[in-house]
């Protein structure tokens, strides 16, 4: 188990170096960041100081190593753009888009649980169809289309909810600022939240439904309706009981993927989240910020990785017995 | 009976959202004097010296002021200085400055202030450092006469430092700001402290601004603002919604291919003009030879000014303006705009659109069959920049030059332009003294890396007249003389054909009717002209 363990963390941070190796060889063909930090009236003399002094006349393995450096020490350098620490600025972003992932997650999960068990009993009703085949929308219609689309119809046409933004803000703690507060900042979620978490409730609808056809087939189910047990019973404590195993992985992994897609939601609703940071420094070839935001999601999804990785190795006794008995 | 705990969690869901969204509805719907706008770039500073770029001194100048500053027509007016004359014969300028004014601190303001924000906006880690570069020396005469030296007569001096803002000489020492950083920040990247009609009240890089109007402004309210309060969007399309909606009150800019929808809609107007911004193609002058040709690998064609010419007479720019810029812009013959300070009105004539003409001048050049090139364009610099070269590429097909258009983000063009891998490019010019000695200076000039000419004259075009006419130009004090000296230089640049003017670009502004402000050439949006109904 602890061989295990060490295997992994090793491999994860294999993978983590080898991520920001490859950002930095890229960060020279995003462009070059002198143009955007110097005026019209610069010359030639003010670019070759500037590239100096920001350590970009060395080779990317050069740099990379002196990112490297700074990141372990907790210090991922100062924002081309904003000219403040990158560790300071992810930190005041970081709670938008927290925030948001977490209640497009939620709406996911429940929604995305719900109307799954739903078209599965009612597979043949009206209703049951009618939800299947738009679902077919959040799965096939790109993300910032279905933002623009709910923009334009419930702040444009029907002025019920903001365009853009997180509203007002409350702060929590240290750091940490949270719409949830405000009436504003409640309103300004649900149209990002729907956006960003669309698709996922499709996925697990559509996985949810599969699943529970297919457990709705298997004798058990036969037997404890040939029991005469109550329809919710059959359906929540025997079929969704067994269908959750497979949906709760994909869950786990789609965790990452709200929270690195958002940045897509980000952009169309203005949302200040890191996602939009992120786009905002590759306009503005603010290394610092590229380098640092790819870290943390990379880090994000070994992470999450490493710890599916570990529950597979608790529930799973199969997998232990036979590495036990490999070994 | 599992649909009905579906349907109660759905209906719980939904009417949650509707309550939420209603609530907000109704706290919208009631508009205070709170002025709320979008613009695509956020200030990267509130540092009025670290960074010379339109989106900062623009919104700095809501905040700070100068000794002058420009009306709503572009013309230099009084600001911080009262009045000014030029002493002796041109050895510089004596301003009289303005009593009374105090800065939003209260500390009130002084000629120490001014000689302090030379000093600041001249050092080196200053990017307004250029403005200065013809001044020799401030020095203070009385606590409110400051006297400017300048190394040569310059006429265009007070004019040209319409953007520098005087700091508070105790308030930048107290907070241990005394020079502009802008790789590592201090304390004025986040804080100002200025004289102009409106202070900051919250600063949060990259989501809102705040400002509140200064209780203690020496001038004449016009404005009815409360607060007003900026936020970036950098999506085109959700900026225009954000309008529609209410939620803003003003968005720069509209996209060029919404304003016919948007004039049609009561709740908003169109605000159009035309910017300072010249949209050009140059040439690589001094090149020996073509770097994406197929066949002429030997010779450079854009050597020759005829073929220049040919380019020239090849574009159809009504029709470029027409299409893509749907009717939004003006051609142009020179370098600058004529709402510009020295625009040649003997030189307004564009070479006219004619093919056989453009096919002839390459035939007598040796190219009777064309040539093909390389052309580099920005995609996310200029207003539809893309779609204009490839407008541009289709016209110089008709006469036979076959152009390989490859266009690219800014941040990968600038680094191509300066490495010379191209054949010929698109360039916009600003020019931000609003005078036409400015692209003389930067486009025209030969690049002299000491003397700080040229620098932007990426092809290398150089002509000794130029050269010879320019710090005549710059140093003369007679104002028809100087407009023959420009003459001569336009003429000569539209002769060689050293760019192919092609338009002066668009600005759009969208505002909710009950808006009211002023739309100046230079694209800076200034607070203190809107009013709310």
């Amino acid at each position: 188990m602890l061989a295990f363990i060490i295997r992994r963390v090793a491999q994860s941070a294999l993978v983590l170096l080898i991520v920001g190796l490859v950002a930095f060889s890229m960060f020279r063909f995003v462009g070059d960041p002198i143009d955007n930090m110097l005026g019209q009236e610069r010359t030639q003399a003010d670019i070759e100081r500037l590239r100096v002094q920001l350590g970009l006349d060395q080779p990317f393995p050069v740099q990379y190593y002196k990112f490297l450096e700074g990141a372990v020490q907790g210090n991922f350098g100062v924002s081309y753009r904003q000219g403040r620490p990158v560790a300071e600025i992810l930190l005041e972003r970081a709670p938008a888009t927290l925030e948001l992932a977490a209640v497009s997650g939620l709406l996911a999960i429940v929604l995305g649980i719900a109307l799954g068990v739903f078209t599965a009993i009612r597979r043949n009703g009206v209703m049951a169809n009618v939800i299947m085949s738009a679902s077919l929308i959040g799965v096939s219609l790109p993300t910032f289309l279905i933002g623009i689309l709910l923009i334009y119809l419930f702040s444009v046409e029907l002025g019920w909810l903001p365009s853009f933004g997180r509203g007002e803000t409350v702060r929590v703690g240290d750091w940490w600022t949270t719409g949830f507060l405000t009436p504003s900042g409640r309103a300004a979620l649900i149209l990002p939240s729907i956006t960003l978490g669309l698709y996922q409730m499709t996925l697990i609808m559509r996985l949810v439904r599969s699943e529970m056809l297919e457990v709705l087939r298997q004798d058990y189910i036969r037997f404890a309706r040939a029991r005469g047990l109550r329809d919710r019973v059959v359906n929540f404590r025997h079929a969704l009981k067994n269908t959750m195993v497979p949906v709760i992985t994909v869950i786990g992994l789609q965790l990452g993927a709200i929270i690195a897609f958002a940045i897509i939601t980000e952009t169309v609703f203005q949302w200040p989240g890191v996602g939009l940071l992120f786009i905002n420094a590759v306009q503005f070839v603010d290394i610092p910020v590229m380098a640092a935001y790819l870290m943390l999601i990379s880090v994000m999804f070994v992470g999450i990785n490493l710890i599916v990785d570990l529950l597979y190795f608790l529930i799973d006794p199969r997998l232990r017995v036979d590495r036990a008995g490999g070994h | 009976m599992l649909h009905r705990h579906t349907a109660t969690a759905l209906t719980l869901i939904l009417t949650a959202g509707l309550a939420a969204g209603l609530t907000l509805g109704a706290a919208t719907g009631v508009r205070a004097e709170t002025f709320k706008w979008a613009g695509t770039t956020d200030p990267q500073t509130m540092d009025p010296h670290a960074v010379n770029s339109a989106p900062v001194l623009g919104f700095l100048n809501n905040v700070y002021e100068g000794l002058v500053r420009r009306g709503k027509d572009m013309t230099v007016e009084p600001a911080l200085a009262t009045s000014w004359e030029p002493i002796g014969d041109g050895e510089g300028w004596r301003f009289h400055l303005r009593e009374g004014v105090t800065f939003h601190d209260g500390s009130s303001f002084d000629a120490e202030d001014v000689l302090f924000s030379y000093q600041r906006a001249s050092d080196e880690a200053s990017d307004t450092r250029s403005w200065f570069a013809p001044v020799s020396e401030v020095r203070i005469v009385d606590p409110y006469t400051v006297d400017i030296m300048t190394s040569a007569p310059n006429p265009i001096f007070p004019g040209s430092i319409a953007n520098w803002m005087i700091m508070d000489k105790g308030w930048a020492e107290a907070n241990a700001t005394p020079l502009p950083d802008k790789e590592n920040g201090n304390y004025a990247t986040l804080n100002a402290n200025g004289t102009g009609a409106f202070q900051l009240v919250a600063r949060e890089p990259g989501l809102r601004t705040v400002l509140e109007p200064h209780d203690d402004w020496w001038g004449e309210v016009e404005h009815n603002i409360t607060r007003a309060e900026m936020t970036p969007i950098q999506n085109p399309a959700t900026a225009l919604a954000a309008l529609l909606s209410g939620d803003v009150d003003f968005i720069n800019p509209v996209p060029i291919q919404d304003v016919a929808r948007l004039a049609g809609n009561g709740d908003v107007n169109v605000i159009q003009g035309i910017e300072a911004r010249v949209i050009m193609l140059g040439f690589p002058h001094e090149a020996p030879a073509l770097k994406y040709s197929a066949e002429t690998t030997d010779a450079n064609p854009f050597a020759d000014a005829r073929v220049r010419q040919a380019v020239a007479h090849a574009i159809n720019v009504p029709a470029i303006l027409q299409t893509i810029m749907r009717g939004n812009a003006e051609e142009v013959a020179q370098l600058v705009s004529p709402a510009m300070r020295g625009y040649s009105n003997a030189q307004a004539e564009r070479p006219a659109y004619d093919p056989d003409k453009a096919r002839a001048l390459l035939a007598e050049a040796g190219y009777p069959d064309g040539f093909s090139f390389g052309l580099k364009c920005p995609n996310n610099r200029y207003l539809n920049d893309e779609a204009v070269c490839q407008a541009v590429t289709g016209m110089l097909a008709q006469v036979g030059i076959t152009a390989n258009l490859d266009a690219m983000p800014v941040q990968n063009y600038w680094p191509e332009l300066r490495a010379d891998n191209y054949d010929m490019y698109l360039l916009g010019w600003s020019p931000g003294t609003f005078d036409a000695e400015h692209p003389i200076r930067f486009l025209a000039a030969t690049p002299n890396e000491e003397k700080k000419l040229g620098s932007w004259n990426f092809g290398g075009y150089s002509n000794p007249r130029v050269d010879e006419l320019l710090p005549q130009i710059q140093s003369e004090i007679d104002d028809a003389k100087r407009q023959a000296m420009i003459d001569e230089v336009t003429a000569i640049l539209q002769d060689d054909v050293a760019y192919v003017p092609l338009y002066v670009q668009p600005l759009v502004w969208g505002t909710r009717s009950n808006i009211e402000l002023t739309q100046r050439p230079d694209n800076f949006f200034i607070l203190r002209w809107v009013t709310v109904n």
